[in-house]
């Protein structure tokens, strides 16, 4: 209910405050509708959805190789040094890594992975430098060598915050792919899409497809959370029944 | 006194020391033998007592294999000196893993004991039926209550087959009527093998008086940094042990006494 207002709160100071320059939100709503029948929306978000899930995939595969193996010392510095690497901004290692990579389609996604994995990282380190200390206690009581308490605590304990991190990191992904699909057009995506409409001052349909990059995200927030839940009922439990 | 004799030495604990930036815990001396009743399988339940701060968790790791002393050691059986793992151990928590069922969190357990090959899920269903939890099989820790927590971590202890269990403040956080549950489960478990040995590590001394048979006290001595034990109470001399009701009597109530004054 609160929310309801706020929206309509926001809407009205919209409709009040816009001038010239600004749509309405009446223009941006039927730019909306009209961008939703379109093919073209669907072929761009499809585009973009590929290649945010296959990044997320390549960057998640990385972070748990990284995340694993930082139990060892070796490995450790290496996860830290990623870690840190969250500071490096992309737009200045575009030109190294289009020599590194064959096509378009490869740099966006190398783009993607190199911008993703530091903050997937970051977070996956921290679940596993809060795991409760009773919790390798119970594994060597029970005999446990070390490769069993990294498969039991780690790896299957941890199984549900990695599916925490996917959905939390996911807003980072889906910032980035409007920035790296820019930088190779001919494939399409929202990126691009929302680089012609701004090229043409088209300001109502970029808050319309604003709206749709917004509304993606929060779908995708509601599933990755809902298939945590049912992959790992534990994850909704909170509070213990009375005996 | 109850009839009884005692055998051989189960548990050794030699000059145990321990020092962090001060000492902690100092020539810790004792042993627990094995006890014989004619017609029981009686086991030993031993509780360490000491004021809270005093180092009794320190000694409870160091006991369970999870931490190293600085000196001396810690044997069991035949002169093996202790390693995480021979031992079970019951945390104060009860800690599970919260992500497993109890059927799966027992089954874990069961799979270490090469004793149960074979038989783990007719013995976990055996267990549960004992132990009033066949209806919790398929819950996760967070949806039961303390004391059905603190039974599925005896029942995990006991499944994974060591004589030695440890327990740490088993007692702390428990009402009235789960206390008497508590002490009837450890009793029933002391009574399920002639070696199992319970070593209960707590600061309510009338509760775990009341279901030993020796108790030793950790304490500080004048002028000496560090704890040790300063006194045994052999609980079975004094016609004390495997008592039902012995809180009642007139000489519990006076080695209760000692024991504080010991603190």
């Amino acid at each position: 209910m609160m929310v309801a207002v706020q929206v309509v709160i926001t809407l009205l100071l919209w409709q009040v405050f816009s001038d010239g320059l600004i749509p309405k939100p009446g223009k941006v709503a039927e730019a909306f509708m009209h961008l939703l029948g379109s093919k073209l929306l669907l072929d761009n978000i499809l585009v973009s959805l590929l290649l945010t899930l296959k990044a997320m995939l390549y960057s998640i595969l990385i972070t748990l190789l990284f995340a694993y193996l930082s139990v060892l010392p070796f490995f450790k510095s290496i996860a830290q040094f990623i870690v840190k690497c969250r500071y490096l901004t992309l737009t200045g290692l575009i030109f190294i890594f289009t020599l590194l990579t064959k096509d378009g389609s490869q740099l966006k996604l190398s783009l993607l992975v190199f911008g993703i994995v530091p903050f997937f990282v970051t977070s996956f380190l921290s679940v596993i430098v809060n795991i409760n200390p009773q919790e390798y206690d119970l594994c060597k009581t029970l005999g446990y060598n070390h490769w069993q308490t990294l498969y039991e605590v780690i790896i299957i304990g941890k199984a549900d915050q990695v599916f925490e991190i996917l959905r939390q990191n996911f807003a980072i992904s889906w910032l980035m792919i409007t920035m790296v699909e820019g930088l190779s057009m001919s494939e399409g995506g929202i990126g691009t899409l929302l680089i012609k409409y701004n090229k043409y001052n088209d300001l109502t349909n970029v808050l319309a497809l604003q709206l749709v990059i917004f509304m993606i995200g929060l779908c995708f927030d509601y599933l990755l959370g809902t298939i945590r839940h049912w992959l790992f009922p534990y994850s909704k439990l909170k509070t213990a029944k009375a005996s | 006194m109850t009839k009884h004799t005692k055998g051989e030495v189960v548990l050794q604990v030699t000059n145990v020391a321990l020092t962090y930036d001060r000492p902690i815990l100092r020539d810790i001396n004792f042993c627990i033998k094995n006890i014989v009743r004619p017609g029981l399988s009686q086991g030993q339940v031993v509780t360490l007592i000491g004021r809270s701060g005093i180092g009794k968790t320190q000694l409870f790791k160091i006991l369970s294999g999870l931490q190293s002393p600085t000196a001396g050691q810690v044997t069991i059986h035949n002169n093996k000196p202790v390693k995480a793992g021979d031992m079970g151990v019951i945390f104060q928590n009860y800690y599970l893993f919260e992500w497993r069922t109890v059927y799966q969190s027992l089954l874990l357990a069961a799979k270490k004991n090469k004793a149960l090959f074979g038989m783990e899920k007719q013995t976990i269903e055996q267990y549960a039926e004992q132990f009033h939890l066949t209806g919790h099989l398929q819950l996760y820790p967070k949806q039961l209550s303390g004391g059905q927590r603190q039974r599925v971590s005896i029942m995990q202890q006991l499944l994974k087959g060591s004589d030695f269990i440890l327990l740490d403040e088993p007692f702390s956080g428990l009402d009235v009527c789960m206390l008497d549950k508590a002490v009837e489960l450890l009793l029933q478990v002391s009574l399920s093998d002639e070696l199992k040995t319970l070593i209960i590590v707590s600061h309510d001394i009338e509760t775990s008086v009341a279901i030993s048979d020796t108790v030793f006290i950790l304490g500080n001595e004048p002028d000496k940094a560090g704890a040790t034990i300063k006194k045994e109470i052999d609980l079975i001399e004094r016609d004390l042990a495997w008592q039902k009701d012995i809180k009642q009597e007139k000489r519990f109530l006076e080695t209760i006494s000692e024991i504080k004054n010991e603190l």
